[in-house]
């Protein structure tokens, strides 16, 4: 079973170095191997069901959180803003 | 006999007779600490301040004659992954090392409302994913019961604090065995609850379906105390729910287990099951047995592959749950980059460990394009299944009791370089998460080298009161008692 | 070669509810960055989505008025990507079961009845903002729109030219508004599309490669993105080309869409089902309780103006497609008191053009119904002439306040009809005008029409026209 490392490496924005390559082929392979032992479940319906229904919210305002505080973790701020390098799309 | 070594019932017994003050405990906790810290290294973060502030203010209610909720007054430590307003939670990651969270769990704040002095964080396998709580990033926890074993994880922290003294009660989250494996090797008692009994807001989230916080204590009546306080539906929760709620679940563990019927499943005493393991808990059935409940043998064939199922969720929803780590709102950010995509892809790689990254990665891979049919959706066809074979032993069974843990406590370092081993220790508890059932994990004697094994009780889904009547029973009929082992009692 | 366009539209539309789709947060536009924030918004760990039930119910009004099928018991599920804006870094939708689907909408293009199909309208969240400041290296990111409530309403590719994608827009945009679930506001971006366009040679079935583009804010936007890309698509086809089907963008400034990815770089968004939501479930009931909820839309207003009130086509689709016009028309005919044409021509004339001129909306005005309605009875009563009218009109668009006999009074605009007076002016025109009379008595009657406005400019447009005339029979 080959697993396209560097694929998954950039889908989950991780670096995966060439050394490590190995490695992770093999230890997720191993898992798979297992996972692909699972019986089949043709009858399998994956609707949602009535019996799992959630209760959904009244639409109703909730004070927010004064900015000072929400972003008191964030790594850089710039006139109330969070900050990331420059991003044009 | 001295405090540290008594049960929250206890304690709460003696603080309403007026023999001992809040203040007392607390301060024991903490000269435990100070005492057993250096061996054990059980928390990231000690609270003492804030501890003090609230034993202080139940002292002063008490001496007021207000009448206080029951665990007023009991020390708890809080699983670092955990939201703790004001105070970090890391999750034992280098990602969330400087965490300060501008808000706090729902059962952080039902412990407050409560008046249990929080003693600090405990450690935790990184994001909640390992066995053996040797995945932090900060440091390794040890099992006093013996220093050179791991508490089990990934609630070793928890587990470690409160079977060492350093706490009396604590909190711990399960996904797939994380409160009671740990709560097995270390000789105490862990719940882990049917999906949706307790609020999940405010858990740093592992795999959302999956995920479950519960109660980790000395007896099944702390437990039963502390799962009375921290349950019942939250609006801030769409996932939980009120069904079957008791307001105080103390109120059912003088249930008689005479009539009751305990299944045993087959599949989950044998290849890979300890043999000490299995006659320990084969026994617990005899306890049970002479307690007037009948005991039959039944059979879950789709257990084995839990594991299986079990893996391909979890490292799923994790992978999708763990993207928002990217050093853009909180947390550690990588000081080495030329624009975003090189600042998302450093911060991520410098700042989870190899573990978590090996989920991510899994989890990416089931979920990505042409794959999701063959892996995620299996993977749920197989959970159904295996609730249906649960339902099935639960129309004639009160309860199945199980090993929690194939072995007991492993050494530090025994499993690190292999993950499927590590994994294999889950695989009495994952089942159970897979059905969203509750389950108690229990003391149920030692090894023949004085390690603790636990048993699993496993109940219907909202049976957690069936569970811990039985394990009180249990409890009072073996006269177990909690005492802190010699190595952190020193 | 000839060509026929194939068009599909992917509307996404902000939806009014007082909060956001996942948490109380303010739904509003327009505050100071980062002020209408909460950890939920933030996706901060161990925060969780509890979802509007305002949100879902507007959905299902939409799908009501679509004649969509809706799916009262769904999900939701996740789409991953990161994106500085998107702070979860997947946006809860929804995938395989959206809350609506199978629609159509019937609309009128040049005068011909169009049916477009409706594939689904499902419920999601809003991302952030990017701010980008000259004066800064980085980029600045707002927070305030995440979790904002959306509905995605994407048609089936029925559209057949860039007119049609117009009107659609326009029948959608207008439903909305009459349902009140969003206020279309283009500039603030409450309605914004994605537009796929590709060409088939004419005559043919089979659809060619389409290319999807993204970024289109206005309609008149979607028009020329839609004529550009046409173009664009032409010229390879015609240079014996391929198209590629790829992602673009309409550069609305410089008229011309931009390449954004290829189908090679397509993103894997990995959905699945949302394990922080149980099953939404709506029940039968309420979903036709929902429906009844559904006012006369514009379409069913048009006919209804038509039949009922004799209204030329063109007049009823112009009240019809505006909200705030059509209820004020139908207040003004509440009583009964005056014609449905006489309102109508006071809507689509005079105060249409002080609106056009202004560039404000009728509810911008101190008018009211009421007092159109007055107004128009005094020159049905032949109190006031219509001149007069006018004069009054523009008295009260702006004052609510002042009494609209006041008005008349002050400005002495009543008209005449007292006969001694009008006698007096008409025995004085009919002696100025000597030749008129003598045109008149041989034959040419017509002078008549002139020899009354003369008497009106007489009486400073005060006389009653009528009266005059008869006047003028019975003296000349």
């Amino acid at each position: 079973m080959e697993i396209d490392v560097r694929h998954i490496a950039k889908l989950s924005y991780l670096k995966i170095e060439d050394n490590e390559i190995e490695t992770y082929q093999k230890q997720m392979s191993d898992i798979i191997q297992m996972v692909e032992a699972l019986p089949d479940q043709a009858d399998f319906d994956a609707k949602p069901k009535v019996e799992d229904a959630m209760q959904l919210r009244e639409d109703e305002v909730r004070p927010s959180t004064p900015r000072d505080k929400l972003l008191q973790n964030a790594p850089q701020v710039e006139a109330g803003c969070v900050v990331v390098p420059k991003t044009l799309e | 006999m001295e405090l540290i070594q008594k049960t929250a019932a206890q304690l709460h017994q003696l603080l309403r007779d007026r023999e001992i003050t809040a203040a007392e405990i607390t301060d024991a906790v903490f000269a435990q600490i100070a005492a057993c810290e250096p061996q054990v290294q059980s928390y990231l973060a000690l609270t003492e301040e804030s501890a003090r502030k609230t034993a202080a203010l139940v002292d002063e209610k008490l001496a007021a004659g207000e009448e206080l909720p029951p665990l007023a007054g009991i020390p708890i430590a809080i699983k670092d992954n955990l939201c703790t307003e004001g105070v970090t939670t890391t999750c034992a990651s280098k990602m969330l090392y400087n965490f300060v969270p501008p808000y706090s769990a729902t059962v952080v704040k039902k412990v407050e409302e409560n008046l249990l002095p929080i003693t600090g964080k405990v450690n935790l396998d990184e994001f909640a994913m390992g066995s053996s709580c040797e995945n932090s990033h900060f440091q390794k926890t040890h099992n006093p019961h013996d220093l050179s074993r791991v508490p089990g994880g990934s609630s070793g922290g928890s587990a470690a604090s409160v079977a060492a003294g350093e706490a009396v009660l604590a909190l711990g989250s399960d996904t797939g065995g994380s409160i009671r494996q740990p709560a097995s090797f270390c000789g105490i008692v862990g719940l882990k609850p049917t999906y949706g009994a307790v609020s999940r807001y405010g858990l740093v989230a592992f795999a959302s379906s999956l995920d479950q916080v519960g109660p980790m204590a000395r007896s099944c009546e702390d437990t039963a105390m502390l799962f009375s306080a921290i349950s019942g539906a939250d609006e801030m929760d769409a996932t939980s729910c009120d069904r079957g709620h008791r307001a105080d679940y103390r109120d059912y563990l003088a249930r008689d287990v005479k009539g009751m019927t305990i299944g045993i499943p087959k599949e989950y005493f044998g290849e890979g099951i300890d043999e000490e393991v299995s006659a320990a808990v084969m026994q617990a059935a005899e306890v049970f047995r002479s307690l007037g409940a009948q005991v039959k043998e039944v059979s879950l064939p789709s257990s084995p592959h839990a594991l299986s199922a079990y893996y391909i969720i979890s490292s799923a929803e994790a992978s999708s749950n763990l993207a928002r780590f990217d050093g853009v709102k909180y947390g550690y950010r990588s000081e080495h980059y030329q624009n975003l995509q090189e600042m998302y892809v450093n911060t991520r790689t410098e700042g989870f460990g190899a573990e978590v990254k090996r989920r991510i990665m899994l989890g990416t891979y089931v979920l990505s394009s042409g794959y999701f049919d063959a892996y995620y959706k299996k993977g749920k066809a197989f959970q159904s299944a295996l609730c249906a074979e649960f339902d099935a032993c639960f129309a004639d069974c009160d309860f199945l009791l199980t090993p929690t843990v194939p072995q007991t406590a492993f050494k530090l370092g025994e499993n690190v370089d292999d993950p499927v081993k590590m994994y294999k220790s889950d695989i009495c508890t994952v089942p159970v998460n897979i059905a969203g059932l509750p389950a108690l994990a229990m003391p149920c004697g030692r090894d023949s080298q004085g390690l603790p094994i636990g048993m699993q009780l496993i109940g219907p889904h909202f049976g957690e009161d069936v569970l811990l009547s039985a394990g009180h029973h249990y409890e009072q009929a073996t006269g177990h008692q909690f005492t802190v082992p010699a190595i952190a009692s020193k | 070669m000839e060509y026929e366009v194939v068009i599909g539209l992917e509307i996404h539309a902000e939806l009014s509810t007082k909060t956001k789709i996942y948490c109380g947060c303010k739904n509003s536009f327009g505050s100071e960055v980062n002020s209408q924030c909460c950890p939920i918004c933030l996706g901060m760990p161990g925060t969780l989505p509890t979802l509007n039930k305002e949100v879902v119910e507007y959905a299902i009004r939409m799908g009501h008025a679509t004649h969509c099928t809706i799916n009262n018991v769904t999900k939701q599920d996740r789409k991953n990507y990161i994106y500085p804006d998107l702070p979860k870094a997947y946006q809860i939708s929804q995938y395989d079961i959206p809350l609506c689907e199978n629609g159509y909408l019937d609309f009128m293009v040049d005068g011909e009845k169009k049916r477009v199909g409706i594939t689904r309208i499902h419920i999601e969240e809003d991302a952030g903002k990017l701010i980008h400041a000259e004066s800064f290296e980085g980029s600045l990111v707002d927070f305030n729109r995440c979790g904002v409530p959306l509905i995605e309403i994407v048609s089936e590719p029925d559209i057949r030219s860039p007119e049609e994608a117009h009107a659609y827009l326009e029948t959608i945009r207008s439903i909305l508004l009459y349902l009140d679930i969003s206020d279309c506001k283009m500039q603030e971006g409450s309605l914004r599309c994605d537009v796929n366009v590709s060409l088939m040679p004419k005559g043919s079935n089979t659809f060619g490669t389409r290319c999807e583009m993204k970024n289109v804010n206005t309609f008149s936007g979607a028009v020329r993105a839609i004529e550009y890309e046409m173009a664009r698509q032409k010229e390879i086809l015609d240079a014996g080309g391929v198209i590629e089907q790829e992602t673009r963008r309409w550069n609305d400034a410089k008229g011309v869409t931009e390449l954004l990815r290829s189908k090679e770089d397509a993103q894997d968004y990995r959905y699945f089902p949302e394990p922080d939501l149980r099953t939404i479930y709506i029940p039968e009931v309420h979903v036709e309780e929902l429906k009844a909820t559904i006012p006369e839309l514009p379409n069913q207003k048009i006919e209804r103006y038509m039949t009922s009130y004799g209204l030329p086509q063109k007049e009823a689709t112009l009240i019809a497609e505006d909200v705030s016009r059509s209820r004020f028309f139908e207040q003004c005919l509440e009583g009964g008191k005056v014609a449905p044409k006489s309102v109508c021509n006071w809507l689509l004339g005079d105060i249409a053009k002080v609106l056009n001129e202004r560039g404000c909306e009728l509810d911008d005005l101190a008018l009211t119904p009421e007092r159109l309605v007055e107004l128009i009875s005094l020159i049905d009563q032949k109190t006031i002439s219509t001149t007069s009218a006018k004069t009054v009109l523009e008295c009260i668009l702006d004052d609510g306040e002042i009494a609209i006999d006041q008005i008349v009074k002050d400005k002495g605009l009543a008209q005449v009809s007292d006969t001694a007076v009008l006698e007096a002016i008409v025995t004085e025109v009919l002696a100025e005008n000597a030749k008129a009379v003598e045109d008149y008595h041989s034959g040419k009657t017509n002078v008549l029409g002139f020899l009354v406005g003369q008497c009106m400019k007489r009486s400073k447009g005060q006389g009653n026209p009528g009266l005059m005339r008869q006047l003028l029979e019975e003296k000349i």
